[in-house]
Order: structure tokens, then sequence, then C-alpha cells
């Protein structure tokens, strides 16, 4: 009886909102393309075509990243800062569908999270885990460190709650854990850039 | 985008909410232990005051400290170590900190999801898993016993060893350590944990049975097996002897082969340490040998096996 109520929770409900949680990542990821082997992920952070990705998966001036409908299309660098590991990409496109950034001060250990990339170029590849351990430096947030299964070209993804709100951007995995840079490192990276929301810009 | 807001019902959030919740209210049970040079340890609060720990984590016996989950540091001292179950016991000077709620043995059932918690530093940590596997009574290779075999099916990273496994409603299944089985995460189930800390609580070590000899297993000949009409295949053939230890002072011989002890067969090494337990120091044991092709029954007194420090 329990056996079957499980599977009927795994098979209906469960199931079911993890492929949503799959599909909505997918919307705001993108594929990043440099050179020939170079493969990463990025968030759609602002839906007129503002990319944040990792440092390291950005190395040029531009990228091509392919969305999550398939169009391709070309990206120029607009900041990078390669200390914190993490660049800005445009792509001349409006309307994205763009990504919710998730708090870090509400976040605790244990809690489930999703990752969606590009792990050795295998796209589109959700991963599940939890949080392991959150960290900051000096007392602000340094980085999210999470029980979960990621590889090079899961860089630059998001890394999610339930909810498919970004909690960081994968950077690396050391140890077996992975690490994301928290979404308000982003957000102060991008505002230490003059980068400013749609919404925002002055007329 | 999101799938859904986070007011909603759904069964991912309330599974995510429920683990993080365990892992704080558990979490706040969960110390750092500073008796190692690189990172500090894991332990958690078993009892009021009382430390539970894996023993190879602890460097040292001295000069130890504890973080508390509110960050606050105390002083420890090392109440005592068993190496044979990996397990140490610290007594806390600050007893403020409330002790962990254990788990039932039912509850010790593969397919249960599990958290592994630690705090080798000041944050607490997390990963998630599954009871993997679990077994009766096993002997460990020092030759501990431990109640139930049980392996999680979760990554092991640095404060695994000594932290807890819990189980999804908050209760404490055991302690976690790495140092038992080569690159396996097990977990030492609670009455594990209970009867070790009771013992070195009491007398500060685990005391077991010993014979002060080394043996090989020997596969013995049909021909001998008939004549002397011995049930099983397998001796255990004396390749060294401790001198003027137990089993020296009561006779027995390099060479000679052990097939039974008190009239149990011993066919390994594991037969040899099960009959060894703490309560048999002092006591007479008959262990039953194959010399010169006949058999023999030798009274060896059991003594104590001497303290080895170290981890």
């Amino acid at each position: 009886m329990a056996a079957h109520r499980l599977a009927a929770l795994a098979a209906g409900p469960l199931g079911a909102e993890l492929s949503g949680l799959a599909d909505s990542l997918r919307r705001i990821t993108v594929h990043v393309h440099t050179g020939r082997w170079g493969h990463g992920s990025g968030v759609i952070w602002w839906g007129d075509g503002l990319i944040v990705t990792n440092a390291h998966v950005a190395p040029g001036a531009g990228a091509q990243v392919r969305l999550a409908d398939g169009r391709m299309l070309d990206a120029r660098l607009v900041a990078r800062e390669p200390d914190r590991d993490l660049a800005a990409l445009r792509v001349i496109t409006t309307g994205l569908p763009a990504a919710v950034p998730g708090e870090f001060d509400g976040l605790r250990p244990g809690e489930l999270v999703a990752a969606l990339g590009h792990p050795y170029g295998v796209p589109e590849a959700l991963s599940i885990g939890v949080i392991h351990e959150l960290t900051r430096d000096h007392g602000t947030p340094a980085w999210i460190r999470a029980d979960i299964r990621l590889a090079p070209g899961n860089s630059g993804g998001p890394l999610a709650d339930v909810y498919g709100r970004v909690l960081g951007l994968n950077t690396l995995v050391a140890g077996g854990l992975g690490f994301a840079i928290p979404a308000p490192v982003v957000a102060g990276f991008l505002r230490r850039a003059g980068l400013v929301p749609p919404g925002e810009r002055a007329a | 985008m999101t799938t859904s807001a986070p007011g909603q019902t759904s069964v991912l959030a309330g599974l995510s909410r429920d683990l993080a919740a365990t892992a704080e209210a558990v979490g706040r049970s969960v110390v750092a232990i500073h008796a190692r040079r690189r990172i500090p340890s894991s332990g958690v609060v078993w009892r009021s005051g009382i430390v539970v720990t894996a023993s190879h984590t602890l460097n040292r016996d001295e000069d130890i400290s504890v973080t508390l989950a509110s960050g606050r540091s105390t002083t420890a001292s090392l109440a005592g170590r068993d190496p044979s179950t990996d397990l140490a016991v610290l007594r806390l000077e600050d007893a403020a900190v409330p002790p962990v709620e254990r788990a039932e043995e039912t509850d010790l059932q593969v397919g249960r999801l599990v958290l592994a918690l630690g705090r080798p530093g000041p944050n607490l940590t997390a990963s998630l898993g599954i009871v993997s596997a679990v077994g009766g009574e096993w002997r460990t290779w020092q030759g501990g016993k431990v109640d139930r075999f049980v392996r999680l099916d979760l990554s092991i990273y640095d404060g695994f060893s000594g932290g807890p496994s819990v189980e999804a409603s908050g209760r404490v299944l055991g302690i976690n350590t790495s140092g038992l089985a080569r690159a396996m995460a097990l977990s030492l189930p609670a009455a594990t944990v209970d009867r070790v800390t009771d013992q070195l609580l009491s007398s500060g070590r685990v005391s077991r049975g010993y014979l002060g000899l080394a043996a090989q297993p020997l596969e013995l000949p049909d021909a001998l097996r008939e004549r002397l009409g011995l049930p099983g295949r397998v001796g255990l053939v004396i390749v060294n002897l401790e001198p003027a230890g137990p089993a020296e002072q009561g006779g027995l011989l390099l060479g000679d082969i052990i097939v039974a002890l008190d009239g149990r067969e011993v066919g390994d090494y594991s037969d040899l340490l099960a009959a060894l337990g703490g309560d048999r120091v002092g006591k007479s044991a008959v262990v039953q040998v194959v010399r010169a092709g006949e058999q023999r029954s030798v009274n060896v007194v059991i003594g104590e096996r001497p303290a080895k420090r170290g981890r």
C-alpha cells in the first residue's frame, strides 16, 4: 500500500513538479559556445538580453549563445570580473524570459536545489541535490556549496530553489561539492559594472 | 520565471522545507571539534554535556576545544576513545546544548531518506542520501562490535565523520564514519553509540579480551577432518605468540591449529574476536587445537587487550 502511494506521488505531483522546474529553468538558461570546444551555461538575468555567466566561460570579447527556443545569437561581452569569475553578455533581442533571483539570507542547509546546464556538452541536463553549506566572507555572501552532481559545462548555469528562483551561478566543483556564486553577488557585480535593469532606466 | 508561488502547496517545496527544518533543528546539537590540524571535525551532543565523535578524527587527546552551534567556544575533555568502533566521547564544560533525539532500531530501513550533518567549522553542513543497506551485528577489522551494519548512499565530504545521520523526521539513526570501511559511508547505530559511550564514561576505555597470538586461516585436510571428526573445513594456525601472553602462558604453541573456542567452531579471525568480548577478561576459556595430528584442549585465561594510544 505504502509503496503504491509513494509511486503515485513520484509519478504524479513530485515528478510533475520536477519536470515543471526543469522546464522553467530551461527557459532562462542559455548554452554558451566559445570556440570549438568551449561549453558553458549562462542565465538570462534581464529580459532585455542581458545574460550572466562565469568569466571563465566567456574569456573573449564575444560568444555565441543558444537559447532554449533554439535560436543561436551573437553575444557581446559587456562586463567581466575575473577575480569573482563573473561576466555579463548582451544579445540583441527583447522579451526574453528572465530569471527571478533568490535571496541568500533565508537559505538553510538541507534545502533542495536544482541545477540546469550543459555538463560535458550534454544539453539541458537537470541535477538535483541539497544545500550543503552557506559561506560568508566578512559577513557578505560568498558561496552556496551544494551536495549536487555537477560537471564542466554547468559553469555559469543556474542553481535554483524548488520554485525555480535562481539562488546562484554554478561556478566550480571542489571536493565533490558544487560551488555557486550567490545571486546578490551577481547583482552587485552588475551594479559595479554600471548595468541597470530595464525598468530602472531613465527615459 | 518560477514554477509556482512560494505560498502554494507543493510536494517538492514541502520536502525541501522539512529537510531544511530538520537540519536546522538537529544542527543545534552538532558541534565542531578542534583536535586536528587542518579543519575541525564534527561531533554530536549525544547526552547532556556529552559529545560523541569519530575517534579517527581526533589527532590529540588533550587541548581540545569545541565550537557550539551558537558560535560560542568551550573546552572539552576526552572521556575516552574506542578505535575498534571508531568512537570517542568528550565531556563538555558547557552542558546547555540540547542532546539529539535518537531513532528506534525499527527506523533502520533501507530506502529511508537520510541527512548527514556536520560542522567542520563555524557552519552547519548537510548532504542528502538514503539508507543503502542494513545488516546484522558485525565486527570491524579492529575487532569492535557494531550492533547493526548500516551503509549510507550519500557523498562523503569534509566533516562527514563524527556527524549524525538523521532521519527526515529529525531523529538520529547513528554517528557517521568513513574510517571503518574504505571510502564507504557507514552509520554507527545508536545502540552501539550508547553502549560504547557508557563504557567510555565509566572506565575511560572499552575493555576487550586478548589472547596474545596471531593466527591465519588454514584449510584442514579431509583425511584429518574425518579422522578427528572435525565439523569445520577451516582452522586458524598460530603463527605468532606474544612472549608471556595469555595464549603462551596457557600452553598454546606455534603451529597449533585452533578449531574451536569454548565448544564454538572457529573458522576465521572474526570468530576468535567475537569470543573475546570485554566480559571475558580474567575468565578461563577452553581452546580446542590440533597439534601433531591429534586434538587437544588447552585452558587459557583470557587477558585484557593492552590500551593502544592512537586513532
